[in-house]
């Protein structure tokens, strides 16, 4: 996994690091993918925010 | 429901129909929160920054008896311990860097080098993680090192503190006095985001000569992230309009050729992709815009609250008025150097040039800066109240 980390991919507005290339990496889950995604995409979208709150400013 | 809850939800209805460009029962009226609040209390404007409690309460305490509708800005707009934890180069706050009844000052530089152009249009995200954060912040200058991580860390926990206490105090205000905000959310023109703290004043306009495909390019790239950024700021909300100062656009920093080939496009699709989904955009035009009213015109009908500072208000009302919400109208300089009675003028003769016909908000046309004197701002609200009714 940790050398599937070194791909690259250019996040879409409003993301740092996708749930899509995550679930690439996890592959399927044994539980509920839904609930893993949201949280994972709340603490993305802080990221996403902080990153640009420096060049919006 | 509670007496401020009804207030609330009366200002609330007469911002919205001013939005919508109608005619409220009164003229919907802006308190404008500031540093200028500070030097009527035992507070200095350091604690007021750092504090957000002590924020709070001289807030409630200034508003306690005032009959307003809407609130504009905040006394502390950054939160300086988020700046602090990363040792940012882009502040000087009081207390640390500046005597503690200083307002903050913004150090511009060109933090983005013309050859960084490529890499930044390729991936904006990554480029402003890898390339910018280091650059404008000391204590992350070496992302691996164990002074850059926890920096990181305590910055970005800073972060989440502070939307937090924020979204909380404007809970309160909502709660206990029916205040209104002025909108939710903020984003730029994408030339803005570039030429403010990417590229700088003097990195831009080099760039409008040297290299303005490049511009060209980034602004393009910028677009989206605007639109995302504005949306996730605002958690989503599209009841009020997201806040955007507009800075370089502003006549004359730029030619008008240049202003609609590099500023306005993208400018444009911004304020249209918000529009897209709801959202309106709170066009803070800083300066005059007089020469650009026409091109604005061409947005989508009440796709923005178009904010007048020194614009030409009669001409701003005939091009815009009636499609767009207008606000503003007193000048932050009245409000500094002017008499209660030269303001109660000011906003009678605002009233009957602009509020005619519905589809306005009596305010200070810009951001009322820290020499303010609490007897205009006060006169401001009065007069708005006694003319202001329809």
């Amino acid at each position: 996994m940790a050398e599937n980390r070194d791909k690259t991919f250019v996040p879409e507005a409003g993301t740092c690091v996708p749930w899509k290339v995550i679930k690439e990496e996890l592959g399927e889950l044994p539980g509920n993918e839904e609930i893993v995604k949201k949280e994972w995409e709340n603490l993305d979208t802080l990221a996403y925010s902080f990153i640009w709150f420096w060049a919006q400013r | 429901m509670s007496k401020a809850e009804k207030l609330y939800q009366e200002r609330l209805q007469r911002y919205t129909t001013a939005m919508e460009c109608g005619k409220p029962d009164k003229v919907p009226i802006t308190f404008p929160l500031g540093e200028w609040v500070v030097k009527y209390t035992d507070t200095t404007i350091q604690e007021a920054y750092y504090n957000f409690d002590r924020t709070t309460e001289i807030t409630c305490e200034i508003i306690r008896d005032l009959d307003f509708d809407l609130m504009y800005s905040a006394l502390n707009l950054w939160w300086p311990p988020m700046f602090n934890a990363i040792g940012s180069k882009l502040y000087k706050f009081p207390g640390i860097h500046l005597e503690e009844n200083s307002q903050y000052q913004y150090i511009e530089e060109e933090n983005m080098k013309p050859e960084d152009y490529d890499e930044f249009i390729d991936n904006p995200t990554e480029w402003l993680a890898n390339k910018f954060l280091p650059r404008i912040n000391e204590e992350f200058a070496n992302p691996g090192s164990y002074r850059a991580t926890a920096a990181l860390i305590k910055s970005v926990a800073a972060f989440a503190m502070a939307n937090d206490k924020s979204a909380k105090a404007s809970e309160k205000l909502a709660k206990e006095f029916g205040v209104v905000p002025y909108g939710t959310g903020m984003t730029k023109a994408p030339f803005d985001t570039l030429g403010d703290a990417l590229r700088g004043m003097k990195g831009i306009l080099l760039d409008l000569r040297r290299r303005p495909e490049k511009i060209l390019a980034a602004c393009e790239a910028i677009i989206p992230h605007n639109i995302a950024y504005a949306m996730i700021t605002a958690a989503g909300d599209t009841t009020l309009p997201c806040f955007a100062p507009l800075h370089r656009g502003a006549y004359p920093f730029l030619s008008m050729e240049q202003w609609e080939k590099y500023y306005w496009p993208s400018l444009k699709a911004v304020i249209e992709g918000l529009w897209a989904r709801g959202k309106r955009m709170f066009f803070f035009a800083e300066g005059n815009w007089t020469p650009y009213l026409e091109k604005i015109a061409e947005l989508p009908d009440k796709s923005i609250v178009f904010v007048i500072d020194a614009t030409d208000a009669k001409k701003t009302k005939e091009v815009l008025g009636g499609r767009f919400c207008l606000y503003g109208g007193v000048p932050t300089t009245l409000l500094t150097y002017g008499t209660p009675e030269e303001v109660k003028d000011c906003v009678k003769r605002v009233i009957d040039e602009l509020a005619c016909d519905g589809g306005f908000v009596l305010a200070p046309g810009g951001v009322v800066m820290s020499d303010a004197k609490r007897e205009n701002i006060f006169a401001m609200i009065e007069a708005g109240r006694e003319y202001g009714v329809y």
